[in-house]
């Protein structure tokens, strides 16, 4: 139970900066997902919060104290990697024992009854007895979860714990994670690039990109309200359409809009919208105010129908509900309601919304 | 089994007694009497006596020789090894600046024939009080099969994925347990297959005890090279007890670490992923 503290920390490998300076707090009990595409800096920031890399700059608190310079093992920290690594020839329960050897805490019967604990909420009772090399990696994973928890240490790190597990597999560990946090409630840092799996996890994701925290929030709030334009873009499958303008003296004409928008400093240089492809509605011709053509149709999830739109100039992917009678080559009508539109100028968020005008012909 | 398997067989043991033939000459000669040896047929049936067993080993030389020989092999080879591990352990993990350049600098020790740095070894040894020391002696064996056993060991460290480190240092483990418990256990194959090299390189070292031993830390060749001439000629059957006795612990050492020198020749070709 511990909160965590970046002040400016950076990680420098020769001429290129993995991690740009970061000023960030992982509160106290909270779960935080720092997720990112390959390669943003996730996991070299987990990492020098670990101690298993030390930071070029900045200083990292755990409580308020610095632990910068410690070594991993005087930080009280956990984790749990991509490939979980144990000893072969020991058994699931002497495999999760085995950490907690060293803590002279706890007494022989102690530790026996934290074992049986943890292995109780990682569902592995029944393997306990059972050797390493006869798991799969998915339960092998819950193995390494399981003694992460077992340590009982204020903060536990995950590395993409699930990138190399399938699918089954992958379901029961997000199970069996969900069972220990309500049991216990220590502060937990999960990098992922599975965003389904962020928003699922997090009590709080951290968005990352270039080495640099892009914008924190709760999930849902960062998926309605991205703060850039990469945001939209990485949330969501697919991620937001974007829409550039054609500027008509003060005001902007966005294809998919019945009217042009106002722009509250008239300058239309490096202005995008974005908007979800589920908010976008779709009626048969004429029912809704702009007209478009469908280009494609695929089937998602659930029966739901991903369309390839064009309005205007612009193409634009909508989601519609199941059994949408709408095919290739139909002309139907959409509707992009304002209020589920984001403005971005060079990828940041405008602060002031532009407005609709009234006047349609315009 | 049919008649090809037969005849690769006998070939088989047809070239295995031909190599073994020296040695088992030398073996039967130490149980025969001195004209015996050298007689022309050679005596194939002879009543065997233990007779230059005693002789030989009642020479407080060749004793002391042999206790030379198994202290000063087996002393070296530890710390040879102590410290090649440790060192390999630093190249293959913390890959300090110069890594490969400090890697190729210890083998080049190994390039250098041994005699053409006698005399620098020599007058440094006298120079500086250590001739015929043991410390000296054991430090310059060490020195010798370092390179060679970092070599190996760096190999076999680096088979060893860091994850291993990694998980043992974020549960708790500080580097001590992580290089005792986590991956020298995994590398024992190769520390064995450092020990028996080093051993067998130090056991069957001749010129530099010659040169910077003395009397008191000679070792059995130089001993055996000492006591070869005697009454006018070759003493055979000085020469046949010394060596028997000789090659033992070497097969010995051998024989008893074969299962180790087996993988350790098999590693990294039935690895998994972690």
């Amino acid at each position: 139970m511990s909160e965590i503290v970046l002040r400016g920390v950076g990680r420098a490998f020769g001429a290129t900066q993995a991690v740009q300076p970061t000023d960030f707090t992982f509160p106290d009990g909270s779960v935080t997902c720092l997720l990112g595409p390959s390669g943003c800096g996730k996991t070299t920031l987990m990492r020098m919060i670990a101690g298993l890399d030390t930071p070029t700059g900045g200083r990292i608190l755990f409580d308020g104290r610095d632990v910068t310079g410690k070594p991993a093992r005087d930080r009280d920290v956990a984790m749990v990697f991509q490939y979980p690594v144990m000893y072969r020839t020991l058994s699931v329960a002497e495999n999760v024992e085995l950490a907690l050897r060293d803590d002279r805490r706890l007494s022989a019967a102690g530790r026996r009854a934290r074992v049986d604990e943890v292995l109780e909420v990682m569902q592995l009772q029944d393997r306990r007895a059972a050797g390493i090399d006869a798991l799969d990696v998915g339960t092998r994973q819950r193995v390494a979860v399981a003694r992460a928890v077992a340590r009982d240490c204020a903060v536990i790190l995950f590395d993409e714990p699930t990138t190399n597990v399938e699918v089954h597999a992958k379901t029961q560990l997000i199970r069996a994670f969900k069972q220990f946090r309500a049991r216990l409630r220590q502060t937990i840092i999960y990098v992922t690039h599975d965003q389904t799996e962020a928003m699922t996890l997090a009590d709080r994701i951290a968005l990352m990109r270039d080495g640099a925290i892009t914008q924190c929030d709760a999930p849902h709030a960062l998926y309605d309200r991205p703060e850039s334009a990469f945001g939209g873009w990485f949330l969501g499958n697919p991620g937001m359409n974007f829409l550039e303008p054609r500027p008509q003296g003060g005001v902007a004409r966005f294809d998919g809009f019945p009217s042009p928008f106002r722009l509250p400093d008239g300058d239309p240089e490096g202005l995008q919208l974005g908007i979800r492809p589920e908010r976008i509605l779709v009626g048969p011709a004429g029912a809704l105010p702009v007209p478009a053509q469908v280009l494609r149709r695929a089937i998602t999830v659930g029966g739901q129908y991903l369309l390839l739109l064009r309005a205007g100039s612009a193409t634009l992917r909508a989601r519609t509900p199941p059994r949408a009678p709408f095919a290739p080559g139909d002309t139907v009508s959409i509707e992009c309601p304002i209020s589920h539109a984001a403005f971005f100028r060079h990828g940041q968020r405008l602060v002031a919304q532009p407005r609709m005008t009234e006047d349609v012909h315009a | 089994m049919t008649l090809r398997t037969h005849l690769y067989h006998a070939l088989l043991w047809l070239v295995a007694l031909l190599f073994f033939a020296p040695v088992a000459w030398i073996v039967l000669s130490s149980f025969k009497t001195a004209t015996q040896i050298l007689s022309v047929p050679p005596v194939l049936l002879f009543r065997p006596t233990l007779a230059n067993y005693e002789r030989v080993l009642s020479n407080p030389h060749i004793l002391w020789g042999f206790l030379n020989s198994l202290l000063l092999s087996c002393s070296a080879v530890v710390i040879a090894v102590a410290v090649s591990f440790l060192a390999a352990f630093s190249f293959s993990r913390f890959k300090p600046r110069g890594t490969a350049f400090l890697m190729f600098l210890l083998l080049s020790i190994r390039m250098l024939p041994g005699s053409a740095a006698i005399l620098p070894i020599y007058l440094m040894y006298v120079g500086l009080g250590w001739k015929d020391s043991y410390a000296g002696v054991i430090l310059f064996y060490a020195m010798f099969s370092i390179p060679f056993s970092v070599w190996i060991l760096k190999g076999f460290i680096d088979g060893v994925s860091v994850r291993f480190d990694e998980t043992g240092l974020v549960n708790g483990a500080g580097w001590f347990r992580v290089i005792a418990r986590l991956i020298f256990p995994q590398v024992m194959p190769g520390v064995i297959a450092a020990l028996i090299f080093n051993f067998i390189f130090v056991w069957n070292e001749f010129l530099f005890n010659y040169i910077i031993g003395g009397p008191r830390t000679a070792n059995i060749p130089v001993a055996l090279a000492t006591g070869l001439y005697s009454g006018g000629g070759v003493d055979w059957t000085f020469v046949s007890v010394v060596t028997t006795l000789y090659i033992i612990p070497p097969i010995l050492v051998v024989f008893l670490f074969q299962r180790f020198l087996l993988v350790g020749m098999t590693f990294g070709t039935v690895r998994g992923e972690v």
